[in-house]
């Protein structure tokens, strides 16, 4: 175990910033082009994960352990996000009754 | 504490009364115990202020969260009066969308008491979840599907901007905890740069949320096709929440005046941006529901006055606003469900010869768009007086004068339907108003000239 | 030090790979690629505890539950069309949030110190367990309500109406 944590020892915390911030930026974009509902929510997974590390990060780098029991918190949501979310695509398929992907697709905004 | 507690415990109550079949007792239940929950909401309340937070500072029931959980309470209950039998043409199961309203209440009291930034996430997860579910529960209705789809989506990217923001001013600041946050912005020379973008990507999540332009495109489609006692509840209770939390987070943590500096510039931009694009769109609908729902848009618009003139008298200016639109719109929603029910469409031409059929159901509707529009000797008025005189007491003059324009534009499309009930003749039939929903209708119009005649004993009240 | 920039690199180019491929399939596979990649960036943080729960939670419940969904509704096609026009727009707002944090970090870049395990112990078990359920209760059984709504959602939502009305 000491010689995988070493290995980070020495990356600077921007660095963790910046890799967070990129993650984060595709799965915004990621929302932004597709049509796919499902796809589009994957996105949204993304970024909740991006924001999951640099937490993580920070948390590391203040050496207090609040930063990664939120991280416990960030995930309860991910799983009730993605049960109503899925229930609620389920509804749309029964409601239409058809594996035709253009009713998800129709959204626009 | 207490009501935090009740309001749980009466939801699961309610599910298994649903599960044992006791339709009947389902809604006097909810209504007593929202009672049982105001009256323990007023425990908190003390008069020198100084209350602690609790567990571990993750709460603190302050005057001002008493206040606002109160409006809360107050709202929802009037809402699920106008719930009677309107659940019940939706779908079998009346009880779960009880305990889902309850639920999001819940969230609700709990974001008008944070003190801590993960109870504010947790708050507005439980709200904006249990309104997905309600969005959605027309299960036939293609547009509520729609509406559900679009509104989780928006709503799941917002949360993760608002969790990004967070996430920055926690890796700046080292706590999630409001005061020590403000400890960080008073001690450190030197606020990071990471501090500044945390802020500014809170305050695109909660925008989100709140329904601000830029960020409102999903309001109108969702309004419209959510179920209409759904958008009462969202485009009221939620948008005072939201607003609660906002102003909790900058006033106790970012009101440095170092900070002003910063985000001032950009909640005058947001502000007015949706005092303009509400108010122009809200002119061209030729549907009640949808007007109201761009004209929400430029409530918002007013309502970031209070954030723009930040000081101890912002608290009891949102309220005085929060409180004035939210019972005017409960009256215009109360109206619009009734013309709804029975015409079976929401366009103006409906409201028409209204005035002559249903005079108490045209007058309370007049009254409520004259408060919405802020006219004087409503509450409305004071409202908007409170949050002019906030923002010039702070030197945005100009800010406030398009306001007063936007205010002129406002008028002219709140009173349309006003003209459609009292100036335009139509055969039509006398539509029939439920009791509760005459009862709720005389409340909240007393209450509106009530605070529009003596403002003094709501606005001393934080 | 080398070990974090290679699997930075992998999570980025995993990523990429969900937003631009056709097929929603692929892009769950993907996702789970990505988010075990997420996994050892625990590791090396030494975050035991949630490297394992990142584990169980989002590359089992999580993605199970979207390939579930997406193989039930037969969502499988890569019939989809992109938003041309869009895009653009897209784009453009993207590379306005991305900037906006990147010129943050990088105006901190001049003081940046490097992460150091100030205390190794931090995400064990143990020690989480006792900040969990000391500092953090009230949040840890609120969320329970955020639960048992989404439960009951879920389940008013997705189940069949025995009657038509």
């Amino acid at each position: 175990m000491e010689s995988i944590t070493n290995s980070i020892q020495g990356v600077p915390l921007n660095h963790y910033i910046l890799f967070c911030a990129i993650l984060f930026s595709i799965g915004v974009m990621g929302v932004l082009i597709r049509r796919n509902a499902i796809v589009i929510f994957m996105s949204v997974e993304l970024m909740l994960n991006a924001v999951n590390l640099l937490l993580t990060a920070f948390s590391v780098h203040h050496g207090d352990a609040s930063g990664q029991v939120f991280v416990f918190f960030v995930m309860a949501l991910a799983a009730a996000e993605v049960a109503v979310g899925l229930a609620i695509i389920v509804m749309i398929y029964r409601n239409t009754s058809s594996t035709d992907i253009n009713v998800l697709n129709r959204l626009k905004w | 504490m207490d009501v935090i507690i009740t309001i749980s415990l009466l939801a699961i109550l309610v599910l298994y009364l649903g599960l044992f079949k006791a339709a009947k007792a389902l809604l006097p239940v909810t209504l007593v115990g929202l009672l049982v929950a105001l009256g323990l909401t007023f425990n908190h309340w003390d008069l020198a202020n100084n209350t602690k937070s609790i567990f571990s500072g993750m709460l603190l029931f302050n005057n001002f969260s008493v206040a606002f959980s109160a409006l809360a309470i107050i709202s929802t209950f009037l809402i699920l009066m106008l719930s009677k039998d309107y659940f019940e043409r939706i779908s079998a199961n009346v009880a779960e969308y009880y305990t889902i309203i309850l639920f999001a209440l819940t969230g609700i009291i709990i974001i008008a008491s944070y003190h801590n930034l993960s109870m504010l996430f947790i708050g507005i997860e439980i709200m904006s979840v249990s309104l997905y579910i309600l969005t959605g529960i027309k299960k036939r209705d293609y547009a509520s599907n729609e509406a559900a789809l679009k509104y989780f989506l928006m709503g799941a990217f917002s949360t993760g901007f608002l969790l990004f923001g967070i996430t920055l001013l926690y890796g700046a600041s080292g706590s999630f905890d409001l005061t020590e946050i403000r400890n960080y912005v008073a001690s450190s020379e030197e606020i990071s740069p990471i501090f500044y973008a945390g802020i500014l990507l809170s305050i695109i999540g909660l925008c989100f949320k709140a329904g601000a332009a830029p960020f409102h495109f999903w309001t109108p489609d969702v309004y419209e096709g959510a179920p209409t006692l759904i958008t009462a509840f969202m485009s009221t209770v939620v948008k005072t929440a939201v607003f609660a939390a906002f102003l909790r987070l900058f006033y106790i943590s970012l009101s440095s005046v170092t900070l002003q500096e910063f985000w001032v510039p950009v909640l005058v931009v947001l502000a007015s941006l949706s005092l303009l694009i509400g108010n122009i769109t809200a002119v061209y609908q030729q549907h009640f529901k949808r007007m109201l729902a761009y004209s929400s848009i430029s409530h918002v618009g007013y309502l970031l006055f209070a954030l723009i003139a930040l000081s101890s008298a912002s608290d009891s200016a949102v309220f005085l606003y929060a409180a004035a639109y939210t019972i005017a719109s409960i009256i215009a929603f109360a109206a619009l469900m009734v013309v709804q029910k029975q015409v079976g469409n929401d366009s103006f031409d409906n409201f028409n010869g209204l005035g002559r059929k249903n005079p108490l159901l045209a007058l309370t509707l007049t009254i409520s768009m004259l408060s919405l529009a802020g006219i004087p000797l409503t509450a409305g008025f004071i409202g908007k007086f409170m949050m002019f005189t906030g923002a010039l007491s702070t030197y945005h003059t100009a800010l406030t004068v398009f306001a007063v324009l936007n205010a002129i534009v406002g008028v002219f499309y709140y009173l349309r339907v006003v003209v459609a009930m009292y100036f335009k003749d139509a055969e039509r039939n006398e539509l029939a108003v439920p009791v509760y929903f005459k009862i709720v209708l005389v409340v909240s119009t007393l209450a509106t000239i009530i605070i529009g005649v003596y403002p003094g004993f709501i606005a001393d009240l934080i | 030090m080398n070990l974090f920039y290679f699997i930075a690199f992998l999570s980025i180019f995993f990523s990429l790979l969900v937003i631009f491929s056709k097929n929603p399939v692929y892009s769950v596979l993907y996702l789970i690629v990505t988010f075990f990649t997420l996994t050892i960036h625990y590791i090396l943080l030494n975050a035991q505890f949630l490297a394992i729960v990142n584990f169980i939670v989002y590359m089992g419940a999580i993605m199970v539950l979207f390939l579930f969904v997406l193989m039930l509704l037969n969502l499988n096609e890569d019939s989809e069309p992109m938003k041309s026009n869009l895009i653009k727009v897209a784009g453009v707002v993207a590379g306005m949030c991305l900037l906006v944090t990147l010129v943050g970090s990088f105006r901190a870049l001049g003081d940046s110190d490097p992460l150091i395990l100030k205390n190794p112990e931090i995400g064990l078990v143990k020690n989480l367990g006792k900040v969990l359920f000391d500092e953090f209760l009230l949040p840890f059984e609120i969320s329970s309500i955020l639960l048992l709504s989404a439960m009951v959602g879920a389940v008013l939502l997705a189940k069949k109406d025995p009657k038509k009305i």
